[in-house]
């Protein structure tokens, strides 16, 4: 059914004493999602699992579900079939909107940034809702994830309204890196972007999972943001896939 | 902590919409103020009261209750009576007839109560009860002791009226000393002499105040026995002063006695009651300068009290008034008199209540109106608020997806939602609050003054209708007001010349004077003023509106995933 380039038959490590990479932070167990009950799946049975340190980007055509899976990956929809475990517990059961507001960052499609509030509001209200404390000003950090997707110092002010699309893009990710998540998830995060911005971004993805030791879920069109990724989940389409899946593995 | 700051932050970015809401409250809590200060102050008079004030109360017959009580047992004698001779119609045939008033009258002299019986309820009083009363009856002049009249005439001819009168009286029984009407007749003496029991039963005295201008008031115990104050004008007609002895006749049975009495004092009446004019009816009794006080003690040793055998024939007054603490203590007397085996043919009635009731007749209606009003304008209030409200959570549906999404718990959205809008409403509600406070007074006197002239206007057009004033209560406008209930037998002579004309011997002649002398005048200002009950009692409406109103979003914010909403937007 899926194709991947990790072996999704590997044991679940529990040992938090374990080696910091490899360990599975988030993990699908056989996963199927309808919108209405009883209706179409979008897709079916599907099991695999996302480990910290590493670059993942989840591929497919469209239809395939993939902005669905961000949904269950980031705890916005549960499974009807299956569970989304949370280092081995599930997520349907836990506080999902402490698991979004704290162990999470979600860079979505389309941003999701308050229109009428600045660029560093959005970002300070992200690590309000996130209920962590830092030693650096709220206002300070924001200045920095400014800083670290290139954006200068004056945009802090700056209405969202006001930004463009490539712009904005760079601000949702500041916001979802700000209250500094395990995980960070990413919905065509470099769709806006011109190339070397997209390499910068990359960069700064790259650098969060093999230098902070974070699970970086991307969801992406591009090959290049896909050669760039340490690990390629690709998504078929389901009803391609049916007549398949009666003899699939699992 | 962030809920706060953030609700905050988006108060004053929607600053337009946010003054607008805050006018709303403002103008909602303005109403509000004026209308809690408006009941707040008249159910501050209304607990008050008479609460410090003397109540005076008197029992009187209620004539209406005894007639038909009289009239049906006359029925049924007849008819049993026909019933012997076998008649089936007799009930037919004595309805039709005449009534009866023989039996009428009889029961209605029968019903008097003894000065016995009053003291009797006075004593069964539960709360404490003081009491007084005076005596009236009518004398004769003598011949070096005249009234004072205008035409000379009147002497002779109600002297020689008086016989018939008083034989008149007698032949009428009680129905002529029980009220009124027959009053007239039964005074038609030359001079009232009225005893009276305490000093103040002299204050109370029908004929209004007085001041002595030489001599003294008489005492009340049998050492004073004879002893009686006369009017100036009195004195200097028939140029008497203070030591004096004066001879007046009385006829009983067609039997003149004569009475010699003890000028103790002279007195000048400083009550604004004329002394010219009386009516062609009454005699010169009844003319307040031909007015002799005296002590019930000497009616009692002259034997012309209404306790003596022949009460009847003397045409003799009494009127009981009993003295109260306050309204409540009042409403106490009024069962425990009931208790105390006190007929249903009485009622206990207080001329004071009734005149104090009838001034708060305005402001009582001007409360009900406030609260119909308050009510109006607290739910069209809310139902703004509510639309108001419910456009703005619609309009930010996009802002609660995305705080959901970040991980921000909905109650925490929905009391960031709330907050605001309490912060919005405490601000309209203090603006509100200030100006209802600058407006409560003034505002709620001309409202009050607008009920009180329409209270007026009506009583003028009643007396348009009726080319006098109509019994329906007191008319503070009119010059010749002091219209009483005549059911209740208090007398009608606030500014008559002729004040003491007896209204019979149940009682109320002398409370219903008293009463008279004040004209009913309605509660015609409000101190309406925003204390701390009245802004607490805001506060709460706030609160309550303020929560009404969030509600929707509330359960808006509640109702949505975060999902649904992102969905929808994108």
């Amino acid at each position: 059914m899926t194709k991947s380039s990790e072996n999704t038959n590997t044991a679940v490590a529990q040992d938090p004493n374990e080696a910091p990479a490899g360990i599975p932070v988030l993990s699908l167990e056989n996963v199927a999602y309808a919108y209405t009950k009883g209706g179409k799946k979008i897709f079916h049975d599907l099991t695999y699992r996302f480990e910290s340190g590493k670059v993942y980007a989840i591929t497919g055509p469209s239809g395939a579900g993939k902005t669905t899976l961000l949904s269950l990956l980031s705890g916005l929809a549960n499974p009807t079939e299956g569970q989304v475990l949370k280092g081995g517990a599930d997520l349907a059961k836990l506080d999902r909107y402490r698991f979004r507001s704290h162990d999470i960052g979600v860079i979505f499609q389309s941003f999701n940034l308050l229109p009428s509030l600045t660029v560093a509001e959005n970002i300070i209200l992200s690590i309000d809702a996130s209920g962590k404390k830092f030693d650096e000003p709220k206002a300070e950090i924001a200045r920095r994830m400014l800083e670290r997707v290139r954006l200068r110092p004056e945009y802090a002010n700056e209405r969202i309204l006001h930004l463009s699309g490539g712009e904005q893009q760079r601000v949702a990710i500041a916001r979802a890196l700000s209250y500094e998540p395990s995980i960070i998830l990413a919905d065509e995060p470099t769709g806006n972007l011109d190339l070397s911005t997209q390499d910068d971004i990359m960069d700064i993805f790259k650098s969060l999972a093999h230098d902070e030791n974070k699970c970086v879920i991307l969801v992406t069109h591009s090959p290049e943001v896909a050669s760039q990724s340490d690990v390629v989940f690709q998504l078929a389409a389901l009803r391609r896939r049916r007549p398949a899946q009666q003899g699939g593995q699992q | 902590m962030f809920v706060l700051k953030n609700a905050w932050k988006s108060v004053i970015r929607n600053r337009g919409r946010n003054i607008l809401i805050a006018i709303i409250v403002a103008i909602i809590a303005a109403t509000a103020t004026v209308g809690l200060a408006i009941r707040n102050a008249s159910s501050e008079i209304e607990e008050e009261g008479l609460q410090s004030t003397k109540v005076s109360a008197a029992i009187s017959l209620d004539r209406s209750k005894l007639i038909s009580q009289a009239k049906s047992s006359a029925n049924s004698d007849s008819s049993s009576s026909s019933g012997s001779s076998g008649s089936s119609g007799s009930s037919g045939s004595s309805s039709s007839e005449k009534p009866d008033f023989d039996s009428m009258r009889k029961q209605l002299s029968q019903s008097s109560l003894s000065l016995a019986k009053y003291e009797k309820y006075a004593k069964a009083s539960s709360v404490a009860v003081s009491t007084y009363y005076s005596e009236q009856t009518s004398l004769d002049a003598s011949t070096n002791f005249q009234p004072v009249e205008s035409s000379d005439s009147s002497s002779s001819s109600s002297s020689s009226s008086d016989s018939s009168s008083s034989k008149s009286q007698s032949d009428q029984g009680g129905m002529g000393g029980q009220g009124g009407m027959g009053g007239g007749m039964a005074n038609s003496g030359d001079f009232t002499l009225t005893g009276f029991s305490s000093d103040d039963a002299v204050s109370a005295a029908s004929n209004g105040t007085f001041t002595m201008t030489s001599g003294k008031v008489f005492g009340y115990t049998s050492d004073s026995d004879g002893d009686v104050i006369i009017s100036k004008a009195l004195a200097d007609f028939n140029d008497l002063s203070v030591g004096d002895t004066i001879s007046v006749k009385k006829t009983i049975d067609d039997t003149t006695k004569t009475y010699k009495l003890t000028i103790s004092g002279i007195y000048k009446n400083t009550s604004t009651s004329s002394t010219s004019s009386q009516g062609p009816m009454g005699g010169t009794s009844q003319d307040a300068d031909n007015q002799i006080y005296t002590s019930v003690s000497t009616l009692e040793k002259l034997g012309i009290d209404s306790e003596a055998s022949n009460a009847d024939d003397t045409g003799t007054q009494l009127s009981y008034t009993y003295v109260l603490g306050s309204d409540d203590d009042y409403n106490t007397f009024v069962k425990d008199v009931k208790a105390a085996g006190l007929s249903s043919k009485y009622t206990v009635s207080s001329p004071d209540v009734e005149e104090y009731e009838s001034s708060l007749t305005p402001m009582k209606d001007l409360s009900s109106f406030t609260l119909t009003f308050l009510l109006i304008v607290l739910g069209v209030g809310a139902v703004i608020l509510i639309v108001l409200n419910l456009f703005n959570v619609r309009e930010r549906k996009y802002e609660v997806g995305v705080m959901t999404a970040i991980g921000v718990k909905k109650p925490k959205v929905a009391m960031q939602f709330v907050i605001e809008l309490l912060i919005v409403t405490m601000v309209g509600l203090g603006v509100g609050v200030i100006g209802g406070a600058v407006a409560a007074k003034p505002l709620s006197n001309q409202l009050l003054s607008s009920q009180v002239s329409s209270a007026q206007t009506e009583q003028t057009s009643q007396q348009q209708q009726f080319g006098r004033s109509a019994n329906m209560g007191g008319a503070p406008g009119s010059s010749n007001s002091g219209s009483s209930d005549s059911s209740s037998s208090s007398s009608s002579s606030s500014s008559q010349a002729a004040p003491s004309m007896p209204s019979g011997d149940n009682g109320p002649g002398a409370a219903g004077a008293t009463s008279s002398t004040k004209a009913t005048s309605y509660i015609s200002s409000l101190n309406a003023t925003v204390n701390l009950k009245v802004v607490g009692e805001l506060v709460l409406i706030g609160l309550i509106l303020t929560l009404i109103s969030s509600l929707v979003g509330i359960i808006f914010v509640m109702r949505y995933e975060p999902l649904q909403i992102l969905a929808e937007r994108s």
